[in-house]
């Protein structure tokens, strides 16, 4: 058997065992690193004595912070465009390579062992004496910034980074006092880790001859991570080659360098040999970006029609210990991106404050603040319904920006530029069943269980990109492949596959002749976004598709070479250049063969585009069933409509929608990341401790695609990547709390693990309905 | 140091190992064969499943001298030549698959429960993927190509 035509063109490696992650290499004369992490959550590094560690055999360096900063590092960058209230800065922690004077989470990396072997450098870790003056942790941002918190920055007074906000209070306020009836809810979002399924993992090489670093990685894109490296270590980007091959999912939390690449660049250099080093699963949940961890309040005035007459929300979002580079920006802008949704709301305000804690930094992850405002607007939506007695699909309807309105320009100047948000609803709501719940229910009543059914309506502003604009180069090899470079990164969205469609389609050749050659070292430099915030389709790969139309517009002056006429009298359509009028013809393969094996084939082009967001949006039904004796509560029906614009390849953007979703449900049903508050150690530091969604996490799954295509890029697609998860954090919720809603909870926060399930209606029964409190942040 | 020999992929193979030495660390560091992952520290994830004298096998729960003398087939050895397995074929049809790093252990765990259960229902399937985790695919992609590789194998 072989793969069938619809198969990806990467599965083959993937399926025999074929792909090349970094663990899977090694480098001649490669030795191994070891990271010696603080076991306590905020201290004071009164010394550090290495001596016994060195003496262990094999072992050949241990690094510190006086290393790192001999070398002359900087801290890591962080990036925010925006200014807080009254205009002032985001204050900004120096993250070092390895921990200097102060440890301010369990995890943060306090020495670095190199060895000949990776046993050798991990028995040595025990070996390095640390002397440690204890201080009190904040694993919580209202813990940390309660007066008289310790403080864990001296830069950051009452351990607040920034206060952002948005919109106009006092409007707002008066729209409130104005109001029929006010909704009003808090959440606690909690705080995840995005787990990819290969843990980090780099070589670090450094060559002297030519004073250049080399550094094996996994990434998003290698062009941010280079920029980033080159930021932190004062190394000018052209005496840093990033290379990247296969990375095993991302998540958000593969687009940043880490402070560890830093020092193991340190280390390569210093021995003058390669230094390889492989996370474990551990290191991945305590010193992985984690994500999420927010505390919100959500207001929405109401008319006496259900009206939407203004919306205000507050923020306390948990930075971590140090503030990640995209840390600020995605818990400011990621958030208020969507700061009016998919409704017609006139006036908004909205602030966010981000607090420093004891715990691992916090970075992007699946949607990168979109799911924390979807969440926040949607719970607030099902609450508005409750309070004005108006059903829940209704007062949607009733405050959707009406079709008629597209392009709308929403209150905080976001222009959504094309939508069908009540054709959207429509769908999903008979596409589920929606009216016949009723029914549904009385069966499940009838065997005991508890049935619940939950919506959310969502859009979100995918990516605009960091970087200025998007290149991409098509490159003919010597047996006529066309050899793709771009930043973007492949970490499992199917890039090799995406981008080999576009062009084909457009140049009439085989996908199987287009190979993707990023992170390759011989790759040229382009300028373009990593992947991320759902923008690699629609941003490289409209570069691909305008690349290909560029190939074919060069072809036509060889191709009417080749058939001996001018060029205005060739046309080109299904693969093959034509004599108008004739059917003489030169196929596009054979042109690209005459030429195959020159050093510069004439049909190689350069290209690049400037593309900004696109505005996905959908709605997502849920239908949940409740066991009351165990709590354990089941997914039995997951309708979800989106419109993501025009579909390049159905199957991986179902794919997409798929993980996002059940990223979704991995959350809600048990994913949290815990530390205990008195001691600020964490408690979910394994798979054994932190769930992870299994195979069975979402049955009754249907999708359906109500595409609007955008004007905003030559493909009309929309972002798919994080869309998903989106819509399903509020739906998933909806439908639990109206399950428990049912027998008298009144009110209940993720996760919905069946211990907190069936507290919650103990407490009900009790005579406790809200008694249920937000899980330990 | 120890030497411990076993079949792999149909070949003997030997190697001298540390007595701590994990059986998946062996089958990586000294026989190459990089296919076989490894994504936790905990035997949770199910990267790392192998085939052990026919049954699927995490091979980070055993150490590499308990595997002496055993019969072992690893993502490697599955395809006969240019020939994909049945479940390989079904999982890059089903698009069971996205970043590729959990594959060659649920595609050997799934050997498995085939091997176990040639007509899986759903909540077989559940079952016998239990223990492997995937970040990309929500899984739902992974239970359809299990049912598609029980097709196939029926010819």
């Amino acid at each position: 058997m072989t793969p069938g035509k619809h198969s990806r063109l990467e599965d083959q490696r993937f399926i025999t065992g074929q792909g090349r992650y970094i663990s899977d290499v090694n480098l001649p004369k490669q030795t191994y690193a070891y990271f010696l992490r603080s076991d306590r959550p905020h201290a004071e590094i009164r010394s550090i004595n290495a001596k016994a560690a060195l003496a262990r055999p094999g072992v050949l360096a241990v690094l510190t912070g006086e290393d790192a900063i001999a070398a002359g590092f900087k801290p890591m960058p962080i990036f925010l465009m925006v200014k807080g209230r009254g205009g002032a800065e985001l204050i900004k922690p120096p993250r070092p390579a390895l921990a200097q004077g102060k440890v301010r989470f369990v995890g943060d990396q306090v020495a670095l062992i190199i060895a000949e072997s990776p046993a050798a450098a991990q028995d040595a870790a025990e070996y390095v004496e640390i002397d440690y003056r204890d201080l009190p942790p904040s694993t919580t941002p209202a813990a940390a910034i309660k007066p008289g918190a310790a403080q864990i920055w001296d830069i950051a007074p009452n351990n607040l980074l920034f206060d952002y906000e948005m919109g106009d209070a006092e409007k707002v306020e008066a729209a409130f006092k104005a109001a029929a009836k006010v909704a009003r809810i808090n959440l606690h979002n909690t705080r995840v880790v995005a787990n990819p399924m290969e843990p980090r993992a780099c070589i670090a090489t450094f060559d002297n001859a030519q004073d250049k670093y080399t550094f094996y990685s996994v990434t998003q894109g290698i062009g941010g991570l280079r920029m980033q490296l080159s930021a932190a270590m004062g190394v000018p980007e052209e005496k840093i080659d990033v290379v990247a091959w296969d990375v095993g999912g991302g998540f958000g939390v593969r687009f940043n360098a880490y402070p560890e690449y830093m020092a193991l660049l340190m280390a390569a250099k210093k021995l003058g040999r390669p230094v390889k080093w492989v996370a474990s699963r551990t290191e991945t949940l305590l010193a992985d970006e984690n994500s999420r961890g927010v505390d919100s309040t959500s207001e929405v005035a109401f008319d006496a029609h259900g009206k939407i007459l203004a919306t205000r929300f507050s923020f306390l979002c948990d930075i971590g210990a140090y503030c990640v580079p995209v840390g600020a920006f995605i818990n400011t802008g990621g958030i208020f991106g969507q700061l009016t949704s998919v409704y017609d709301i006139p006036v908004s305000y909205a602030r966010s404050r981000l607090a420093v804690t004891n715990t691992a930094p916090i970075g992007a992850y699946r949607g990168a603040g979109r799911p924390l405002m979807s969440y926040a607007m949607e719970r607030v939506m099902d609450e508005g319904a409750r309070i004005t007695g108006i059903d829940r699909i209704e007062i949607r309807r009733r405050n959707l920006v009406p079709t008629n309105k597209f392009p709308y320009k929403a209150y905080h100047g976001k222009v959504w530029d094309s939508g069908d948000f009540v054709g959207l609803l429509d769908h999903a709501v008979k596409a589920s069943d929606w009216h016949g719940f009723a029914a549904r229910k009385a069966d499940s009543t009838k065997q005991g269980k508890l049935r619940g059914l939950g919506i959310a309506c969502y859009i979100e502003e995918t990516g605009g990109g960091f970087a200025p604009h998007d290149e991409v180069e098509l490159r003919f090899g010597s047996n006529g492949e066309l050899a793709m470079y771009a930043v973007s990164h492949n970490h499992g969205q199917g890039h090799e596959t995406a981008f080999a469609e576009i062009i084909a389609k457009v140049m009439g050749i085989a996908r199987e002749s287009i190979v993707l050659k990023n992170g390759a070292p011989e790759s040229p430099r382009l300028v373009g976004n990593a992947t991320g915030g759902s923008r690699t389709l629609h941003g490289a790969g409209s570069v691909m598709f305008q690349g290909a139309k560029e190939i074919v517009e060069k072809g036509k002056e060889l191709a009417a070479q080749e058939l001996e006429v001018a060029a205005a009298d060739v046309e080109f359509a299904d693969g093959a250049y034509r004599i108008k009028g004739t059917d003489r013809k030169i196929t596009m393969r054979d042109l690209i063969d005459k030429h195959k094996g020159k050093a510069n084939h004439p049909l190689n082009v350069k290209t690049k585009l400037t593309i900004g967001s696109t505005y996905p949006n959908g709605c997502h039904i849920v239908e949940v069933e409740v066991e009351p004796a165990t709590g354990v509560t089941e997914i039995v029906k997951y309708s979800a409509t989106d419109d993501i614009g025009n579909i390049i390849n159905h199957q991986m953007v179902e794919g997409q929608l798929h993980g996002g979703i059940v990223q979704g449900v991995g959350q809600i049903f048990g994913e949290h990341a815990q530390y205990d508050a008195e001691t600020g150690q964490p408690l979910t530091g394994t798979f054994m401790d932190y769930y992870m969604p299994r195979s069975n996490a979402l049955k009754g799954m249907q999708l359906f695609d109500h595409p609007v295509p955008t004007k905003s890029n030559p493909l009309g697609a929309k972002g798919a990547g994080e869309a998903g998860n989106t819509g399903s954090l509020p739906a998933l919720m909806g439908a639990i709390v109206d399950a428990l809603r049912s027998a008298g909870v009144e009110h209940f926060e993720m996760p919905a693990t069946p211990a907190r399930v069936w507290g919650a209606l103990q407490a009900a029964k009790a005579g406790k309905p809200a008694a249920f409190a937000p899980a330990q942040a | 140091m120890a030497k411990v020999a076993m079949k792999v992929n149909g070949k003997q193979m030997s190697g001298d190992v540390e007595d701590r030495t994990l059986l998946v660390d062996f089958i990586r560091d000294t026989l190459a064969l990089t296919g076989t992952h490894i994504g936790c520290d905990t035997s949770q994830c199910g990267a790392c499943t192998i085939q052990l004298n026919g049954r699927a096998v995490k091979s980070c729960t055993m150490l590499a001298a308990q595997a002496e003398g055993a019969d072992i087939m690893t993502i490697e050895g599955l395809a006969q030549g240019d020939k994909l397995h049945p479940v390989q074929q079904a999982f890059t049809e089903c698009h069971a698959l996205q970043c590729g790093f959990c594959t060659p252990g649920m595609i050997m765990a799934s050997v498995g429960l085939l091997k176990d259960t040639p007509k899986p229902t759903d909540e077989e399937i559940y079952h016998g993927l239990e223990g492997n985790l995937c970040r990309c695919t929500g899984y739902i992609n992974i239970v359809k190509a299990v049912k598609r590789a029980s097709q196939l194998m029926a010819g």
